[in-house]
C-alpha cells in the first residue's frame, strides 16, 4: 500500500516558497520604483505593463506588493523571533525551577496573556512613539522596527505559557534526572537536554505565532499605527486601499489576496510538519 | 461456550499492513480458566480484546471466526456486540488508576452495565452492586459505594472493577494482566479472588499474562503464544513440566528460580563503598497555599553499609520509601537527616523504564558521550572510542552509537542505559527496578549483564526489587523495607529459610516462596 500522501506539506510548501521567490526576486529586481507617482496612470486598471493595476497615487500595485510582503514577512520574522526568544527563556527557567518565582512570573504572563496582543502593542507603540523611552526609540528608529519590538513584546505570553508547561513535564522524565545525576549543570539539562525534546511542541506554535505576527502587522498598518507611509506593506495598502474599495477593488484585492495566501501557506506547513 | 477459529488480525493503519495475530485457535468450557503467555507484541492483548469486541473495525481487518454461545462474534452487529459486552463477557484492564473514570462515584461504575442490560429499579441496582463490592472482597461497601477513585488504593480500584465486571454475572471474564501494576502481596490476593469467583459462579476467565508464575497458579489450560503465532498449547501441568517447544522452554527457563543452593559471601572485610546512616526523609504536604501542612515519613532512620564487590538487594513494595532512598543516594533528594558515606561521582543510576531515561532527541552515542563531555579532557575521537568500548562491554552492536533510543528494543535500551550509568566509572551502581518493564527472557538477559559487569568492574551495586526470586539469584546480602524502616536483613540463605519478620513471610508466600528448594513443587 503506497503511504498517504501528505497534502498540507506539499502545498504549504509550494505557497510559501512562492511568497518567498516574489519576496526574494523583490531585493534584486523591482518593475517600478515603488514610490515613484504618475498622475497619469492614477487608477489604471490591470493590464500587461500594470498587472495588478495602480494606486491612487499612480504606484504600480504588483511593485508595491513586492515590496509590502518584504516588510510583513519582515516585521512578521522579528515578532516571532522576539516572541519565541523571550518565550522560551521565561518558559524554560520558570517551567523548570518552578517555585515562588514562577508562580509570580505566571501570574503577571497571565495578566498580558488577558489582553489582546493588538491592544498591547498598542500600549507599546505609544510609548515608544513618544519618545518616552528615547533611547530605545532611537536604536530603533521608527516604523516598521517599532511594530517589531511592539508586537514581540506582546507575543511572549503565548510562547512562555507553552514552553512553561513542557518543562514541566520533561522535568520530571529519567532522562533528566540521569543527567543531573551524570553532573550536568542547569543550564546545560535546559538547553541541551530538555530543549529539542519540546521542538515538536514548539515548532507548530512558532508557525501559528508566525501566522498571526502577519496578521497582526496587517492589522496594525490597518489602524495607521504600524509601518508609516510612504513604505509600502500589505495591511498598510489594505487600509489605503479601502476608501476607493468600490471605484478601484483590484487596489484591495491584491494586498488582501497575498496576506491570505502567505497565511495560508504558512498553516498548511505548519500542518503538514505536524502530521509528518 | 468460546470457539476461536483461524483468528488472524491484520492493521492497515499504518503504510504498510501488519499482521499481528496469525491463526489463533482457543475453545473455552463453561467454567475454564485459560491463561494466555507471551511478551509484549506477542498478540495476547490483541487476541482477547478481538474477542470482547474492542478492536476498531475500520483500521483493521479480522479473518477466521469468534463463536461465543454460538454466536458468531466478528460479523454480528454492533448492537448485538454490545447486548453482550459487559452482560455475558465482561473485561479487567491492566491499570486500575486509568480504568475508572476520576470524576464518577464507584457505586455509579459498577451501577452502570446494570442500567444498560437490565431493567432493574434504584433499589435493586443498589443491592447487587453492594452484593458485586462484597463478593470483591472490599471492605465496607456501603463506604466505597459513595467514594471516588483516587480515594482508593490501586488494589482496591482492581477489586472495584472485578465487582463492575461481575455486577451481570458474566459467563466470560477477560483479565488483561490484572495484576501487572500491583504490589507481590497484593498480586497473590487478587489471584486469590478471580479463584474464588470461578469456584462460585462457574464464571470462565482467560487471563492474559507475561507472568509464568501467576498462569501456573491460577489457571488449568495455557496457550503460549510468540509473534503473533500460538507456540504451544495445552494442560498446565502438561506446558510447565513437560514443554515441548523451544519458546515455551526458554521462557520457563528465565523466571527466576530459587532452587539452586547458595553460598554466603562475607564482605566485612572489603571497603566500604557507600554507607548510610539513620536516614530520615519526610514529605511536606499542604493543601492550596493556606492549608494545613501535613508531615509524612518517607524514611524512618535506615543504615546500611555497601562493601566494594557486594550487591545489596533492596526489596519492598510501593510506597516502602526504596524509590526515595535511591534519589537520595544519588543526590535527587537533598531533603534528608542523616549521614551518607560516598565519594564523590562514585555513584550512578539505572532507572526503571528505559523508554523515559534516554533523552528521546539523541542518539546513543551522544548520550553516552554527555558524561565525558561534562568531565571534560576528552578529545572528540576518544570519547566516541570510549563509547564504543562500552558499547562492546555491555554487549550491543557498535551501529547502535548511531540509532536513537525509540529504534531500540527494550532490553537493548536498558544495556544502553547501563552502559550510560559506568561511563563515568562509578564504585556504586543504584538499580531501581532495573528489569521490571521487560520481558522475562530479556529480563534474565540483563541479570546475567549486571553480574558479569559486577566481576569484571569490582562495582557495587544497590538492587532495588520488589521481585524476591530476582533478588535472591542476584544479591549478596538482602534489605527488606516497610513503612520507611528495615525490617529484616540477611544473606539470601537467611532470609529465605530462617526469616524472623512476619512481613518477609507474607512476601515469600505472595512470591510463591515457602522455603527455599520448595519453588519447583509449588
Amino acid at each position: 500500500m503506497k503511504r498517504k500522501k501528505n497534502f498540507n506539506l506539499i502545498i504549504g510548501t509550494v505557497l510559501t516558497g512562492l511568497m518567498l521567490l516574489l519576496i526574494v526576486t523583490g531585493l534584486f529586481f523591482l518593475p517600478y520604483d515603488p514610490e515613484t507617482m504618475d498622475i497619469e496612470l492614477k487608477f489604471a486598471g490591470m493590464s500587461p505593463a500594470h498587472p495588478f493595476g495602480c494606486d491612487n497615487y499612480g504606484r504600480d500595485v504588483f511593485t508595491r506588493v513586492m515590496v509590502g510582503a518584504r516588510t510583513t514577512l519582515l516585521v512578521a520574522l522579528g515578532t516571532v523571533g522576539i516572541g519565541a526568544g523571550a518565550g522560551i527563556l521565561i518558559g524554560a527557567f520558570t517551567g523548570y525551577f518552578g517555585g515562588w518565582v514562577d508562580e509570580v512570573v505566571m501570574r503577571i504572563i497571565d495578566a498580558l496573556f488577558a489582553f489582546p496582543s493588538i491592544l498591547l502593542a498598542l500600549v507599546v507603540i505609544s510609548l515608544l512613539g513618544n519618545g518616552k523611552l528615547g533611547v530605545i526609540s532611537l536604536l530603533l528608529g521608527s516604523g516598521k522596527y517599532q511594530v517589531i519590538l511592539a508586537l514581540g513584546i506582546a507575543f511572549i505570553p503565548s510562547f512562555a505559557r507553552v514552553v512553561r508547561s513542557e518543562y514541566l513535564k520533561q522535568r520530571e522524565m529519567d532522562y533528566v534526572k540521569n543527567a543531573r545525576i551524570m553532573g550536568c549543570g542547569h543550564l546545560r539539562i535546559m538547553f541541551v537536554h530538555i530543549l529539542p525534546n519540546i521542538m515538536p511542541v514548539l515548532i507548530p506554535t512558532v508557525m501559528i505565532g508566525f501566522n498571526n505576527a502577519v496578521l497582526s502587522e496587517a492589522g496594525m498598518s490597518y489602524l495607521g499605527i504600524g509601518v508609516q507611509p510612504p513604505d509600502a506593506s500589505l495591511g498598510r495598502m489594505l487600509s489605503e486601499a479601502q476608501t476607493y474599495l468600490f471605484s478601484q477593488p483590484s487596489y484591495a484585492l491584491f494586498p488582501g489576496l497575498t496576506i491570505v495566501l502567505l497565511v495560508l501557506g504558512f498553516s498548511l506547513l505548519a500542518d503538514g510538519l505536524e502530521e509528518r | 461456550m468460546l470457539e476461536v477459529k483461524n483468528l488472524n488480525i491484520e492493521f492497515h493503519d499504518h503504510s504498510l499492513p501488519e499482521t499481528v495475530v496469525y491463526r489463533f485457535n482457543l475453545s473455552m468450557e463453561e467454567g475454564d480458566i485459560v491463561g494466555v503467555v507471551g511478551e509484549s507484541g506477542s498478540g495476547k492483548t490483541m487476541s482477547a480484546l478481538a474477542i470482547c469486541g474492542l478492536l476498531s473495525r475500520r483500521d483493521m481487518k479480522k479473518e477466521g471466526e469468534i463463536l461465543f454461545g454460538g454466536k458468531e462474534l466478528l460479523t454480528c452487529s454492533r448492537h448485538e456486540m454490545r447486548e453482550l459486552q459487559g452482560d455475558d463477557i465482561a473485561i479487567i484492564f491492566q491499570e486500575p488508576m486509568t480504568s475508572l473514570n476520576p470524576v464518577k462515584t464507584i457505586g455509579w461504575q459498577v451501577e452502570e452495565a446494570l442500567r444498560i442490560h437490565t431493567e432493574m429499579t434504584k433499589e435493586e441496582r443498589y443491592e447487587r452492586a453492594i452484593w458485586a463490592l462484597t463478593e470483591a472482597e472490599l471492605p465496607n461497601p456501603e463506604k466505597v459505594y459513595h467514594q471516588y477513585p483516587h480515594e482508593l488504593s490501586g488494589g482496591m480500584r482492581q477489586r472495584v472493577m472485578i465487582a463492575a465486571a461481575i455486577v451481570c454475572r458474566p459467563r466470560l471474564l477477560i483479565a488483561d494482566e490484572p495484576t501487572t501494576a500491583l504490589d507481590v502481596t497484593i498480586q497473590a490476593e487478587i489471584i486469590d479472588l478471580l479463584l474464588k469467583l470461578n469456584r462460585e459462579h462457574k464464571t470462565a476467565i482467560l487471563f492474559i499474562s507475561h507472568d509464568l508464575s501467576l498462569v501456573r497458579k491460577l489457571c488449568r489450560r495455557v496457550v503460549v503464544m510468540q509473534n503473533g503465532y500460538i507456540v504451544e498449547q495445552g494442560a498446565v501441568k502438561q506446558i510447565f513440566e513437560n514443554p515441548q517447544q523451544e519458546y515455551t522452554k526458554r521462557l520457563i527457563a528465565s523466571i527466576p528460580s530459587c532452587e539452586e543452593g547458595k553460598e554466603d559471601k562475607d564482605f566485612s572485610t572489603e571497603e566500604v563503598v557507600l554507607s548510610a546512616a539513620d536516614i530520615h526523609v519526610s514529605y511536606h504536604s499542604s493543601h492550596g497555599v493556606f492549608g494545613k501542612k501535613q508531615e509524612q515519613k518517607v524514611l524512618k532512620g535506615v543504615s546500611f553499609a555497601l562493601h566494594k564487590g557486594e550487591v545489596l538487594g533492596l526489596v519492598g513494595e510501593s510506597g516502602c520509601g526504596k524509590s526515595t532512598l535511591a534519589k537520595v543516594i544519588v543526590g535527587l533528594n537533598q531533603k534528608y537527616e542523616g549521614q551518607i558515606g560516598c565519594a564523590k561521582g562514585s555513584v550512578q543510576m539505572v532507572f526503571q523504564d528505559p523508554y523515559s531515561s534516554l533523552n528521546p532527541r539523541k542518539t546513543v552515542g551522544w548520550i553516552m558521550e554527555e558524561p565525558l563531555k561534562i568531565k571534560g579532557g576528552y578529545a572528540k575521537e576518544e570519547r566516541r572510542k570510549k563509547v564504543l568500548e562500552m558499547l562492546q562491554k555491555v554487549e550491543l552492536e557498535p551501529e547502535i552509537a548511531d540509532r536513537y533510543p525509540r529504534q531500540l528494543s527494550g532490553g537493548q535500551r536498558q544495556r544502553v542505559g547501563i552502559g550510560l550509568a559506568l561511563m563515568s566509572e562509578p564504585k556504586v551502581l543504584v538499580a531501581d527496578e532495573p528489569v521490571s518493564a521487560l520481558d522475562v527472557t530479556v529480563q534474565a538477559q540483563i541479570l546475567k549483564l549486571l553480574q558479569k559487569l559486577k566481576e569484571e568492574m569490582g562495582l557495587a551495586i544497590l538492587f532495588i526489587s520488589h521481585d524476591l526470586r530476582v533478588v535472591y539469584q542476584l544479591c549478596d546480602n538482602i534489605i527488606i523495607m516497610k513503612d520507611g524502616e528495615i525490617v529484616e536483613r540477611g544473606t539470601p540463605q537467611k532470609i529465605y529459610t530462617a526469616h524472623k519478620h512476619p512481613y518477609t513471610g507474607q512476601l515469600l508466600k505472595a512470591a510463591g516462596i515457602e522455603t527455599v528448594g520448595t519453588a519447583a513443587q509449588a
